[in-house]
């Protein structure tokens, strides 16, 4: 198989542990022999945000570079990514590649909804995320669970890539990232090795960028002007949300300048009758107005397990 | 204070004049005093940014602003607030800009910027009394490559570039200016609202170089859950670690004097950069030395 090489890519938001999933699972690979490139993606947005981060393997020298386009293996950390169009989760997935979601819904829910030609596994929440607000450990699953699937990394080489990668972050983190990752690798021991690599791509495969004549225009023209005020409202950042911050009317004082000044993204307003209003469409989900709030009357829910209110 | 039309927490307008949808991280501190800013300031307002995190507030074809916004090199937004300050005034002599009209020049910088690269430009804009409004949020760190570590990252603090906890303090950057001399000088931070826009207010009524210095806890590189923002900024001014105060007429006045000041430790703990600090053993020496450094400070301040 050689030449052969492993192309591995992670999904989650911003703070869930997919950059340093996957420098676990590139560290790992490494301590196997491989040759490695592990790099995250992500955009101008920040925790919260939709983000993958990728890996390739190979027992000789990796000629590709950027992002994966052919993934052998996709693992989603966090299942509301997948309905983000721009998280690109089921870009370039063939009926080769496998997939995993940590998801609380089942295997046969995310078939139907997915319909993957390939096959496709679901591993439960870690016992460290739940009922926790934000998912932690998530991505140390998904890199246990990868290792696990590529086949080639050794449980030893996991727990201490995980050890170099977490060294400074105190031995509890530590221990609870080693528990989790080592549950999915345990987990998934029957389908060891079930995803293979793919051959290397050829220069000749590539598809040559598609260059534009972009004429000079006067600068006033050429430059990128924005002329409308708050035109960012139209970006709908109530997709990052994990967690949504929902206000009890009989607990709430219409005291809304508490709520609301506290808000970095003034998603909240009063309603007419005072009692303060989300805006669902833009509300990240960070939470501050939960603790905010003197008269306890904000929660916290976990996005995932009700419908977005009207 | 006299002269304020802000009392109480519900006199702040809440006209949303920063759109939501911006690229920030979910509880960020920095968004938080900047849309405090701009509610207090109006849509009068031209924004000239450094590069940092605030950068991506707006991104072609996206802005959250009412006012505007300029996007110029790390090192030259007090330069370029200079140029946008100088177009108006050439416009309002030539009677193409009425009185009214004209708009109020704010640099938005962070910290790395504002102690590093920037703080010559900084300093010549003073030199030359030039009237805007400096904003610095302070992220304690290079927030937008990774919080690398600034020249105001504190003493212990770990960063990406500082793994074992920095072994540096934090620069004084309120010094700095005020030794320039400006026509006003203040710290703040997001979560004294009523403080914020006060010296908002205060600055916005005076002509030359005002300089703002707002502490912006940042819960991705200071390591606390996004919902700990308000509490992770009420225990920095409770412990006395970042005092409010302001220059005026040459003499410092501390605008919220902690009564009883908590152990610096609390705001410590609560923070993950710090985390090597507490485990596996406590680090008693760099604890104390923090510590002392707060007490220092506030022996010098005379209260009243
Ligand atoms: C001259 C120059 N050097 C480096 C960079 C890369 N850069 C972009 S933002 C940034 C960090 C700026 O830190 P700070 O001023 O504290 O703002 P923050 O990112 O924390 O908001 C750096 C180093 C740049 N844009 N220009
Ligand atoms: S890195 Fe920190 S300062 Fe930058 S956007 Fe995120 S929370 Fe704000
Ligand atoms: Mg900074």
């Amino acid at each position: 198989m050689s030449g052969a090489v492993y192309r591995v890519r992670l999904h989650g938001r911003g703070g869930q542990g997919i950059k340093t999933a996957g420098r676990v699972l590139g560290t790992a690979l490494f301590l196997e022999g491989f040759e490695v490139q592990d790099a995250p993606r992500y955009g101008a947005e920040r925790r919260g945000a939709p983000i993958f981060a990728f890996v390739r393997a190979a027992r000789g020298p990796i000629l590709e570079r950027g992002a994966i386009q052919r993934p052998d293996l996709v693992l989603v950390a966090d299942d509301t990514v997948v309905v983000v169009p721009a998280a690109g989760v089921l870009a370039g997935v063939t009926s080769r590649t496998v997939m995993v979601l940590c998801s609380e819904q089942p295997e046969d829910v995310w078939r139907a909804r997915l319909a993957p030609k390939g096959p496709l596994h679901v591993l439960p929440l870690p016992l460290e995320d739940r009922g926790a607000t934000s998912l932690r450990h998530v991505g140390m699953a998904c890199a246990g669970a990868a290792a696990r699937l590529l086949g080639v990394v050794s449980l030893a080489s996991l727990r201490k890539a995980i050890e170099t990668e977490l060294a400074g972050v105190g031995r509890a983190a530590i221990d609870s990232s080693l528990a989790a990752a080592e549950r999915s690798f345990v987990a998934l021991s029957e389908h060891a090795g079930a995803a293979a690599p793919g051959e290397p791509i050829a220069a000749s495969g590539y598809e040559r960028p598609v260059f534009v004549e972009l004429l000079c225009e006067p600068v006033l023209e050429a430059t990128a002007m924005v002329h409308g005020a708050r035109t960012s409202e139209l970006v709908k950042t109530g997709l990052w949300r994990t967690v949504r911050p929902e206000v009890h009317a009989e607990l709430c004082h219409k005291c809304h300048w508490i709520c609301a000044s506290s808000c970095p993204d003034g998603a909240i307003s009063a309603s007419e009758s005072g009692v303060a209003r989300v805006d669902y469409d833009h509300c990240k989900g960070c939470g501050v107005c939960v603790v905010a709030c003197p008269h306890h009357a904000i929660a916290a829910v976990p996005e995932r397990s009700t419908e977005v209110p009207k | 204070m006299k002269d304020t039309r802000f009392a109480h927490l519900k006199d702040i307008p809440s006209a949303h004049l920063l759109g939501a949808g911006t690229a920030m991280c979910a509880g960020c501190g920095g968004l938080l005093a900047v849309r405090e800013i701009h509610e207090v300031l109006g849509d009068r307002t031209v924004f000239v940014n450094a590069a940092g995190c605030m950068t991506l507030l707006s991104t072609y074809p996206f802005t959250p602003f009412s006012g505007s916004f300029l996007y110029t090199a790390m090192a030259s937004a007090p330069a370029g607030a200079q140029g946008v300050r100088d177009a108006l005034d050439v416009l309002a002599r030539k009677g193409r800009l009425a009185p009214e009209d004209d708009l109020s020049v704010v640099v938005l910088t962070g910290d790395g910027s504002a102690s590093g690269m920037g703080l010559s430009a900084t300093s010549a804009a003073i030199d030359r009394g030039l009237d805007f409004l400096y904003v610095c949020y302070d992220n304690e760190g290079y927030g937008n490559t990774g919080q690398q570590a600034s020249a105001t990252t504190p003493l212990g603090a770990r960063t990406a570039t500082t793994e074992r906890g920095s072994v540096a303090s934090k620069k004084d950057l309120f010094g700095i200016w005020a030794a320039n001399r400006p026509a006003y000088v203040a710290t703040a931070i997001g979560s004294e609202p009523v403080d914020l826009a006060r010296k908002v207010e205060k600055a916005s009524k005076i002509r030359g170089p005002k300089l703002l210095l707002v502490l912006a806890p940042c819960p991705t590189g200071w390591g606390f859950e996004s919902d700990q923002l308000v509490e992770i900024g009420r225990l920095a001014v409770k412990t006395g670690a970042w005092p409010l105060k302001e220059v005026e007429g040459g003499k410092i006045v501390h605008t919220k004097v902690p009564p009883k000041r908590a152990p610096v430790e609390e705001y410590l703990r609560a923070q993950g950069r710090f985390a090597h600090l507490f485990e596996p053993s406590r680090d008693e020496a760099t604890l104390a030395s923090i510590q002392q450094s707060v007490d220092a400070y506030w022996r010098t301040v005379t209260v009243g």
